[in-house]
Parts: structure tokens; C-alpha cells; sequence
């Protein structure tokens, strides 16, 4: 399926964009740029000379924030994305393999998650657990672990009526057993499509949470801060481009690669 | 490329114009109206329980005070007194009323009306009733006379007495409403009837609030002096500077007083006239050493160090573009005491010897919570960032934690924060309020936020003795006395003045009589057309 989907242009390009942030945010730390946190210039200078992007209110180098940004939004959204899908799945199979009392509290657990706007769940459980990178992550597993938990019951639910299935019932098979080698294997197609795509929204949103002031505290260089630092001076366009530009390209980048694998996936 | 920064500032606010977020040109549908754009932070209309800013500017269109401080900013000019004498002890003060004083209703303004009013400032006990606090009995020997004994000597009374919280109430329009002065003041419905009606002497009346909306004025009738230029003025809810300069800049307000320097300067100048004046208003960085998490560290000799770290020039252009001014002690700029004081220099090679000798040579880590907001212009997350930076030089490194304004307040009261950064407006024009909300001293607010409960031994045990001697100076000796209440304080270095954000006050061209007042900020009667 991957190989099929990475056929597309489209597919290829998001594919080098998310891995030029990957390898930005592994090695930003070697090239050699001015420290992220450090007023290393006069503030707010247009970009050119020293400093491509300019420098921000703190006469900090707006491109070295904006490059060491990927070191906090990218590992925090993979996290939350792996993390929730683990959660989802592993509820998820549970609830569609047992069925009965434990699937209608795992799935009414899911239905009352979800039946809150994912943003302003998010919003609450960050605001109550406090600001913080780790807190905005929590909020955001809170959202997004149901979304798996459905996603993977429906999966196996359909998966258990199939005929290889019911015969390793009957011939006496343990629930483990069935689950691991029938039943989760015909499952993750649909999972691992959903994960790129999810990386992205999960992007959006920690950055939104730091826009609030629910995320990373200052002075990491985290994308959503720094745009929300922007913000109230619209006229130094450069302070919210070079993080507007990197949000924009790693979600962007999610989504096509996301709607790729969902077409293949499909085909 | 100065030419091409100017296009982009004028593109945004061309941009945010074309999208309509101004609405209507309010001010420019009714000439009769001046719409100011402000966030509203009203806690009550209740002129002897409401506290805050735009109170300061409704009060005092609403009601006269004995006195009003005049355009210098320092001296006391008539109001309801014509005339006012003080005892030689400074315990009385004798205030004259001008016989043509009236209220909105036509009744006349009667010494009894301001006892009254004084007498239930006191009984509030709301947060500005600390201005009545030193009042022992008022005297009222006729209708035009009122004589305010005091429990102690005061030379600032007179600067108490021109707050707009000192406002002269009409008693017999709201004690019709169930208003007391006296017994049962807490649950006499005072919010909710001054949040309907006015009762004052002042320029305009109250015509309507809608909280987090709009606040509308009404010239007043009846007023017994020059009648104000507008006819009606609106304060209109707008939070943000970027919010306000786009009002102004779209036609939508004529005055927005909360701008910071880098929106006045995106302003189209045909738009927009903008007085960038100093302030009294200060950001402060506070050190509680007695505070459980601050651990003992904060002795005498690291909060040196500290202050010594801390690069206030820096600071003031990082923070302010360079609109601000440094501030030496608690008491701000051109208050009595300011004169001739010396900002404290930056010296990071003794900050670092003298924490070292504190045995703290490899620094250490401390938490510090902030109230993430913009304050008179200032971004306090800025103020923040900067100190780590200046602080991390000399070790001292600092966990920011950005915390919302009543989770700060709230903590900070507690005694909870090792250390902080607040801001500070006067509520009248006087010196003594900052020794006595900021000195660290048995029962002052900062004594307990500073942990004192915990470490009395910070307690400054000579400033009580200062401040007494201050408020008792002759005229002649009051600058030099206060000046001593002020180096005492900068001693203690628990409270570290980092810098006067300077008062930017943009209004549309067409308007004059726009000015900052201390005492009481914006005096809208005073305002005109060109």
C-alpha cells in the first residue's frame, strides 16, 4: 500500500517535507544557529542579513526558533498519535472481541468523549490540568484515544463474523489467540491510514493550545507560541511567517499523505 | 526598507478595516458622541466598591470629589471645594463647598452628602475603602463645611481626597434606593442599583452598561459648571491593542488609551494623533523570601545579586521598543520622593561573586509564575523571558510558568510565588500608598506575600517610623522625608522596580483636552472638539 500510494507526485512531496522537519528536528542542534531562547539581535528586524527571518519582540532569530520548533511539535504529536492509537486499539479490540457488558462501558466511555467539539475538550483538559507541554498532551490523547477505540471496534467487529475467524472459535482457540493472530492483523489497515492524517490535526491543535497559552511555556520555540507572539503585531508579517510556514507544510504535508494511503487503501 | 515597513503596517490596518471587524463609524454617524475603545475592566459601578481603571475614568464623570489634581499632574485644583485648609498637625483638613454645587437631581450639594459618602467608603470594605481608612469622624458645622479629623497626620489627604473612590454621592437619591452609609452596607443592593443609576454632581449621568459591551454617559443637565463638550460618551468594549487601533483607525473610536508603542506606531497618522507621555505606571519584579518554595535562598545578599543581574536599559527597549522609562524605587517617577534617586546599575561579575559567596556558585533553579497578560503596554510574558535571560547569566535560572490573572492573584496573596512580576497604577496622587501596600512592614500586602508570616525577620524595621515622619513633613522637608521612605524600601530589595511603561494616548485629530491624569486617568468632561 505504501509503495502504491508513494507512486504519487503529490504523495512523494509530503513525504520529503515531513522527513526535511524529521531530520530538521534531529539535527537542528549541529548547525550551527543562534540559540533559540537568547536575544542575539535588535528586535523585531525585517528578515535579511544575519537573520533570514528576522528577530522577534526579544531580538531572537525568528528562523532558529522557528527550526528548533520542530523539536517540540513533532515528537509531542507523535506521541499523542501513537499514543492514543495504542489506547484506541487496545480498548477498541477489546470492546468488539468480548462484546456485551465491557463493550457497551468502553464504547459509552468513547460516545461521551466524543460528544464534546474535539477543541474545547481539549481546552478543558488542558486549562484543568494546568499549562504545559506535557499537560497540552495529555489534553490531546483525551481527544483522540476514543476516535481509535471506534475505529478499531467497527474493524473488529466486522472482522469476527469472517469465516477463519469463527472456525478458530470453534476449534477452541484462546481469545488471545484469535485476537492476535486472526483478528488485530486484518485490523490495522485502516489504523495505520488514520495515523498521518491524525499527526496533523494533532499538530493544529497543540499549536492551537499554545496559541491560548494552554501549551509550552515560554520561551521554547514552539510553533503556536511563537504565531500567538505574532499576533498582536500584525504588521512584522515575519514573526508568524516562519511558523504559519512550518505548520502549514507539516499539515499539509499529513493530509495528502494521509488521503494518499486512504485511496490506496481503499483501491 | 523604512518605507516599505510603513506600507505593511498600513496594509494590515487596511486589511483588518476591510474586513469589517470595526463595524459602523460610530463616531463618525454622531459628532455629539465620543466613543472611547477600552477593556472594560469594571468590577462594580458602586463608587465605593468598584476598583479599577475605567471606574477611575467613570467615577470622575460621574461625581465630583472635594478636589481633582490639576494638568501638572501634582497640584490640587478646586472641585466641590472652593477652598480647603489644613490643621498644623495635618489632622484636620477643613474643605469649603461651592454653594452652586448640584446633584443630577437639582439638589444642592450639602457637606452632609459628602460625610455621608466618605462614612460609607469606609463601611464597604471594598478594595479602595482604604482611602477612608484614616478618616476618625467627619464634622459638618454647616451646609458648606466639612471638616475631616484623621487618626493620624497626613500630608497626602489632599491627593486622597481628589480619587475619583471619593466620590460625593447624592444620600437622599440613594438612600430612597436602599443605599446605606452605615449597619447592613454589604447587602444594601449597591452594585446592582449604581450599575442602573447614577446619583453624582459630575458632567455626565450614567445613561447604560451592559457589561463587556458598552458602558454609555449622558451629559448631565443639571451640571452646576462648564457643560461638557459631547452630549454623550461611549466606552466601548475592546479588548487588545490590535482591537482598539483598528477601531481607531477605522472610525469605529476616538480615543484608545491602551495601546502599546508598535500599534500607536501602525497607525495611519491622518487617523490617528498619539501622545506617548510618561507614566507613573510600573512593572516590578518581587522576590518572596519568605515564600516555602523560595527554601531560605532569597537572603539579603542574593536579592542584590539579583538586582544587580536584572539590565533595566535592556529591558525597557526589549520590552517597550525604548517607550519606557527605568524606575529606581517602589515610588514612582514625579511622585514626592522620586527626585534624585539612582537606578540600579547592572554588574553581573559582583551579582555573580556575591552568589557564589551565598554558596549558590552554581546557581539555582526557581519557579516563576506570571500573570500572562499585556499590562499598560507591557507584554508581561516578554518581561518575563528577558529576566530569565538576564538571571541565567548569573546562574539563576527560571522555571516560566505563565498562569492566568486570578490563578496569579491567587497564589501570590497566598505567599505561594519565590518569585514574580506584578504592575502597579496609583489610585490617587500620594506617595504613601506604595509604602503601605508595597513596604515591608507588619500588615502591608507585600509583607505577607513576601512570606513574612513565615520569616518575620524581613520586616524593615524603620520604615513605619519614615512613612510616619513623611506624612507629618512640613511641605518644605515632605520630598526629602519621603525620599528617605524610598531608599529604605530599595534597601530591602524585595520589590525591584524594572520599568515605567510610557502612557500612550491615541485619539483622532479632530479632538482636544486629551490628557492622563493621577488621579484620575481619563478626564472625559475635559475633552472637546478641535
Amino acid at each position: 500500500m505504501w509503495r502504491r500510494a508513494l507512486a504519487s507526485p503529490a504523495a512523494l512531496l509530503a513525504l520529503l517535507v515531513l522527513g526535511f522537519w524529521v531530520v530538521t528536528a534531529i539535527t537542528v542542534p549541529w548547525w550551527g544557529l543562534p540559540d533559540p531562547t537568547e536575544s542575539v539581535g535588535r528586535r523585531f528586524q525585517p528578515p535579511g542579513g544575519a537573520f533570514p527571518l528576522g528577530t522577534d519582540a526579544l531580538g531572537r532569530c525568528v528562523l532558529s526558533r522557528t527550526l528548533h520548533g520542530a523539536r517540540l511539535s513533532l515528537p509531542l504529536a507523535f506521541c499523542v498519535v501513537v499514543g492514543a492509537a495504542a489506547l484506541g486499539v487496545l480498548l477498541g479490540a477489546i470492546a468488539g472481541f468480548l462484546g456485551g457488558a465491557a463493550d457497551w462501558l468502553l464504547s459509552r466511555a468513547a460516545d461521551i468523549a466524543l460528544a464534546f467539539p474535539p477543541v474545547l475538550l481539549a481546552l478543558a483538559v488542558a486549562a484543568t490540568l494546568g499549562p504545559g507541554l506535557l499537560n497540552a498532551g495529555l489534553a490531546m490523547l483525551a481527544v483522540w484515544w476514543p476516535i481509535y477505540l471506534r475505529l478499531m471496534r467497527a474493524q473488529v467487529r466486522g472482522v469476527m463474523r469472517m469465516e477463519h475467524v469463527q472456525a478458530a472459535v470453534t476449534v477452541g482457540s484462546t481469545p488471545a489467540a484469535i485476537l492476535r493472530r486472526h483478528v488485530v492483523p486484518l485490523c490495522t489497515t485502516p489504523i495505520l491510514v488514520a495515523l498521518p492524517l491524525d499527526l496533523g490535526q494533532v499538530i493544529l491543535l497543540g499549536a492551537g493550545l499554545s496559541f491560548v497559552g494552554l501549551g509550552a511555556p515560554p520561551p521554547a520555540p514552539e510553533w503556536g507560541l511563537m504565531v500567538a507572539e505574532g499576533a498582536t503585531t500584525l504588521h512584522r508579517w515575519w514573526l508568524v511567517a516562519g511558523p504559519g510556514v512550518a505548520i502549514l507544510s507539516v499539515v499539509l504535508a499529513c493530509t495528502l499523505l494521509g488521503d494518499r494511503l486512504r485511496e490506496q487503501g481503499r483501491g | 526598507m523604512g518605507s516599505m515597513t510603513g506600507l505593511a503596517r498600513r496594509a494590515a490596518l487596511a486589511t483588518l478595516v476591510a474586513l469589517g471587524l470595526g463595524g459602523p463609524a460610530l463616531a463618525q454617524q454622531a459628532p455629539a458622541t465620543l466613543v472611547v475603545a477600552r477593556n472594560m475592566d469594571v468590577n462594580s459601578l458602586d463608587p465605593h466598591r468598584g476598583f479599577c481603571d475605567t471606574c477611575q475614568i467613570v467615577f470622575d464623570a460621574l461625581y465630583d470629589t472635594l478636589v481633582t489634581i490639576g494638568p501638572d499632574n501634582r497640584t490640587p485644583v478646586p472641585r466641590l471645594a472652593t477652598r480647603w485648609e489644613a490643621s498644623a498637625d495635618l489632622t484636620r483638613w477643613t474643605f469649603h463647598l461651592d454653594p452652586r454645587a448640584r446633584f443630577a437631581s437639582g439638589r444642592a450639594v450639602e457637606a452632609a452628602d459628602v460625610a455621608w459618602s466618605f462614612r460609607r467608603l469606609a463601611a464597604t470594605r471594598a478594595s479602595s475603602s482604604f482611602l477612608a481608612g484614616d478618616i476618625e469622624r467627619i464634622e459638618t458645622p454647616d451646609a458648606h463645611t466639612v471638616t475631616v479629623h484623621l487618626k493620624a497626620a497626613n500630608s497626602e489627604f489632599i491627593g486622597i481626597a481628589a480619587a475619583p473612590y471619593m466620590a460625593v454621592v447624592d444620600r437622599v437619591a440613594a438612600e430612597a434606593a436602599g443605599i446605606r452609609a452605615e449597619g447592613e452596607v454589604a447587602q444594601d443592593g449597591g452594585d446592582r442599583w449604581f450599575g442602573e443609576n447614577s446619583a453624582g454632581s459630575g458632567p455626565f449621568t450614567l445613561a447604560r452598561y451592559r457589561p463587556n459591551d458598552e458602558l454609555r454617559l449622558a451629559r448631565n443637565a443639571n451640571y452646576w459648571r462648564d457643560a461638557p463638550a459631547f452630549a454623550e460618551v461611549v466606552i466601548r468594549q475592546a479588548a487588545g491593542a490590535a482591537v482598539q487601533g483598528q477601531l481607531l483607525a477605522s472610525g469605529g473610536a476616538d480615543i484608545a488609551l491602551q495601546l502599546d508603542t508598535e500599534t500607536a506606531r501602525a497607525l495611519p497618522r491622518d487617523r490617528a494623533t498619539v501622545q506617548v507621555l510618561p507614566s507613573p505606571n510600573f512593572i516590578y519584579l518581587a522576590i518572596a523570601p519568605g515564600a516555602p518554595a523560595a527554601q531560605g535562598r532569597f537572603t539579603p545578599e542574593v536579592r542584590e545579586a539579583i538586582s544587580l543581574a536584572v539590565d533595566r536599559a535592556a529591558m525597557i527597549e526589549f520590552v517597550l521598543g525604548g517607550a519606557g522609562k527605568p524606575q529606581a524605587s517602589p515610588i514612582p517617577n514625579g511622585f514626592p520622593g522620586s527626585a534624585g534617586l539612582e537606578v540600579p546599575g547592572t554588574d553581573l561579575a559582583r551579582a555573580r561573586q556575591m552568589l557564589a559567596a551565598a554558596g549558590h556558585g552554581r546557581g539555582f533553579d526557581v519557579d516563576f509564575t506570571f500573570p500572562a497578560i499585556n499590562s499598560y503596554g507591557a507584554d508581561m510574558s516578554l518581561v518575563a523571558q528577558r529576566l530569565q535571560q538576564d538571571l541565567g547569566r548569573v546562574g539563576i535560572r527560571l522555571r516560566l510558568q505563565p498562569a492566568t490573572f486570578p490563578v496569579w492573584v491567587q497564589q501570590m496573596r497566598a505567599a505561594q510565588l519565590p518569585m514574580t512580576i506584578g504592575y502597579y497604577a496609583p489610585d490617587y496622587f500620594g506617595s504613601a500608598q506604595y509604602v503601605n501596600f508595597f513596604g515591608i512592614m507588619e500588615g502591608t500586602p507585600w509583607f505577607t506575600r513576601a512570606g513574612g508570616g513565615n520569616l518575620p525577620s524581613i520586616a524593615n524595621g524603620e520604615l513605619r517610623g519614615l512613612l510616619t515622619r513623611a506624612l507629618a513633613a512640613p511641605e518644605a522637608e515632605r520630598e526629602a522625608a519621603f525620599q528617605a521612605v524610598a531608599r529604605s524600601m530599595m534597601g530591602d530589595r524585595i520589590i525591584l522596580p524594572l520599568l515605567s511603561p510610557d502612557l500612550v494616548i491615541a485619539h483622532r485629530p479632530g479632538l482636544q483636552g486629551v490628557r492622563y491624569s493621577t488621579c484620575c486617568n481619563l478626564p472625559l468632561a475635559e475633552i472637546r472638539p478641535r
